[in-house]
């Protein structure tokens, strides 16, 4: 990287060398390219549930969201410190928020939204060594795909994971059975001022 | 004449509007130029091209508001999605759901400017009358110790026991209740901004604003501006018609992504290749303390203590770090926590405990702000190694002073994350991956992009804020500015309006 130390105002651009670093990136939008092209072809077997109104996602896209929902928002409910109190990602609907959220979004942001969750789907599994799709993989190997796209050397794979976990971490603390798991009162409007004791 | 604001949606047809001038974004600095040049006795319109909400409205949710309070509904990013933009959009711009802090430009900047931007006429001095403007039209005041809450405490004890430079910051509030949402607009209309102060006496002057109507093209011959292209839009965001508006005078305030957007997809004159170019951002990045005791620092007055131990507005600097409090509601904070999952949710039952600061840099970086092939912004910033160097030096400082305060544990939200116990674990810390794409970074003020001065080869707009090429075009936003301010810029934004009002009414009339 280059500081410009003029006062001309110019955009400092990356360095044009090919480096290690951008080995990685070029992997990385090499693998997201794999990933739509398997996803485009691999469409079968995916059931979005019945009544279910899909207004932003493909069916096959839904089904990766709500499956990466479930272990991005919620605690393990299945293990032994399950606590039946605390709502799950489909409980709150995590994956129909998110749904709903990316109709708000530009094109492009959607369709690189979709690449990502090809990824995620299709090629993440196998740098993992899964052969299986990340949709039909046990909890536990969806949680070691997820940490390994989280802590990827990639800077686009790191920011798409980021963007997951932001929208689905939305559609899960908007609901007020979040709230109260983690002590938060909520808003305050429609309550009584402060030092209200009551008519 | 009557001021009004005049909703796109209730618009029936093609609009053409024949005025004086026309300024394109109501927030800071659209909503003072919109004020001076009505108050002039000219005819003015401005175009907004979000929503007219009021205090009925901030329900103080975050789904909700996220999306009607903030452009690309809060997902604005860098290009390479490094860095958060988050930017206003409704009528008020920025100043619905920023947190009110006001600070002038400090006097290192603006000589700065003077010496070797060659900006002229912007000395303290020269800005003293319409800072003094602005700080009596917002009510302007520091913020009392009683009402400093305990996230802001933790920040002061911090400062105290290290010794560091920390102090009470001055806001623009009057009847505040302490709620906390301040960053989701303010329910109890407390907020003393344009939306509350500034656009009410525009409107009393003649002012018409247009919500929901969308500025797409400066309409130029070359030489002078000739008006604005726009278009209204539905409640859901559909075209609804054209509004063609005829001025002498256009006034860009519209911040310096949309602003230079705008600039951009007009074709404007660019001999010396400057528009666009010079972005700077203050990208900051957050710090959480997990303490004994109850915190519930999303309660009170977000940031009401500073601190400026490393920070320095003098050129080249290797101080360049603001911190400041910066409590989150719980789906910020659920985003901005590392992991997910179980380990996830047990980190968010701290969150009652949770102290957070964030560093803010006082950036050198110069990014650029184009337009995609759809006329959308696209903002390019690469944060330079300096930069960064200051980004990983104020997320350590944050981390010592959570410690001092008190802390039983910090974590810096890297990847991979950093947790510590002990200020001496901070001693020989590895910072090579505090940086943009391991650390989650959100800027909030960009900058610089339309940058002012006499020399047309580093400035795009004079210092009277009128495009060098252009007659009649003006800029009167956070653009204006040739490097970063280093402080919260609504003040500076406000008062440059002012400053520079005269010279735009003069052009109209």
């Amino acid at each position: 990287m280059r500081v410009s130390s003029g006062s001309r105002g110019e955009t400092q651009k990356p360095e044009r060398r090919v480096s290690r670093r951008r080995l990685f990136e070029l992997t990385a939008a090499a693998a997201l390219t794999l990933g739509g092209l398997a996803a485009a072809v691999r469409t079968h077997g995916y059931a979005v549930p019945v009544g279910r109104r899909l207004v932003a996602t493909s069916p096959w896209q839904f089904i990766v969201l709500q499956h990466a929902a479930r272990r991005i928002a919620a605690p393990d409910r299945e293990g032994a410190a399950a606590i039946p109190t605390v709502p799950t990602a489909d409980d709150l609907d995590v994956a129909g928020f998110v749904d709903g959220w990316l109709v708000r979004m530009q094109p492009g942001v959607r369709r690189d939204f979709g690449r990502f969750l090809a990824y995620v789907e299709h090629v993440a599994p196998l740098r993992e060594g899964l052969v299986t799709r990340f949709s039909r993989l046990a909890p536990p190997e969806q949680d070691r795909v997820l940490a390994a796209t989280e802590a990827s050397s990639s800077d686009l794979l790191r920011a798409g994971f980021d963007g997951l976990k932001s929208l689905c971490m939305m559609g899960y603390y908007r609901d007020a059975r979040a709230w109260s798991l983690v002590g938060y009162d909520g808003p305050l409007v429609g309550r009584p001022p402060s030092g209200w004791s009551g008519g | 004449m009557t001021g009004a604001i005049v909703l796109g949606r209730d618009l029936t047809g093609d609009q053409v509007l024949v005025v004086d001038a026309v300024v394109v974004g109501t927030g800071a600095g659209g909503s003072i130029a919109l004020r001076e040049l009505a108050r002039a006795g000219l005819d003015v319109v401005a175009l907004e091209e979000g929503p007219y909400l009021t205090p009925r409205d901030f329900n103080q949710r975050e789904d909700e508001m996220i999306p009607r309070l903030f452009q690309d509904a809060g997902g604005r990013a860098t290009e390479d999605l490094g860095i958060r933009v988050l930017q206003g959009r409704g009528v008020g711009g920025s100043t619905i759901h920023n947190t009110n802090l006001c600070k002038r430009t400090p006097d290192a900047i603006l000589e700065l400017w003077a010496r070797k931007y060659g900006v002229a006429g912007a000395s303290a001095a020269d800005l003293q009358a319409a800072f003094e403007t602005i700080e009596r039209d917002l009510s302007v005041s520091e913020i009392p110790a009683a009402l400093r809450n305990a996230n802001n405490d933790v920040l002061r004890a911090g400062c105290e026991a290290l010794g560091w430079r920390g102090a009470q910051l001055h806001h623009n509030r009057n009847g505040c209740q302490q709620s906390g949402f301040c960053e989701l607009g303010c329910a109890y209309d407390a907020k003393q901004n344009a939306l509350k102060v500034v656009l009410p006496q525009a409107l009393e002057a003649g002012a018409r604003v247009y919500a929901d109507v969308e500025a797409v093209r400066i309409v130029h011959d070359g030489a002078r501006v000739v008006g604005v292209h726009a278009v209204a839009r539905d409640a859901d965001g559909g075209p609804r018609g054209a509004v063609n508006v005829w001025a002498k005078v256009v006034v860009l305030a519209a911040s310096a992504v949309g602003s230079a957007a705008l600039a951009r997809r007009s074709g404007l004159p660019d001999p010396n290749q400057q528009l666009g170019r010079g972005l700077r951002m203050h990208p900051g990045a957050a710090v959480a303390g997990r303490f004994d005791r109850d915190i519930r620092g999303w309660r009170g007055i977000p940031q009401s203590f500073e601190c400026t131990e490393h920070l320095s507005h003098e050129e080249g600097s290797d101080e360049r770090v603001w911190i400041v409090p910066a409590f989150a509601h719980p789906v910020g904070s659920a985003a901005t926590l590392p992991g997910f999952g179980a380990a996830h949710m047990a980190a968010m039952r701290a969150y009652p405990r949770l102290a957070v600061m964030t560093a803010v840099v006082h950036d050198e970086t110069r990014g650029e702000v184009d337009v995609d092939g759809e006329g959308n912004p696209i903002v390019r910033y690469v944060m330079s190694e300096r930069d960064r160097g200051q980004l990983a030096k104020g997320l350590v400082a944050c981390a010592r002073l959570l410690l001092a305060a008190g802390a039983l544990e910090v974590t810096i939200p890297a990847i991979p994350r950093v947790r510590v116990t002990r200020a001496s674990e901070l001693d020989g810390l590895d910072t090579s991956a505090l940086r943009p794409h391991s650390v989650p970074l959100t800027a909030v003020h960009p900058m610089g992009t339309l940058r002012m001065g006499e020399d047309p080869k580093i400035s795009v707009v004079r210092s009277t804020g009128e495009h060098h090429q252009l007659r009649g075009l003006f800029v009167a936003d956070g653009s204006l500015f040739p490097t970063s301010i280093g402080v919260p810029p609504q003040i500076s934004i406000y008062a440059f309006a002012q400053h520079l009002a005269p010279h735009i009414i003069e052009r109209a009339r």
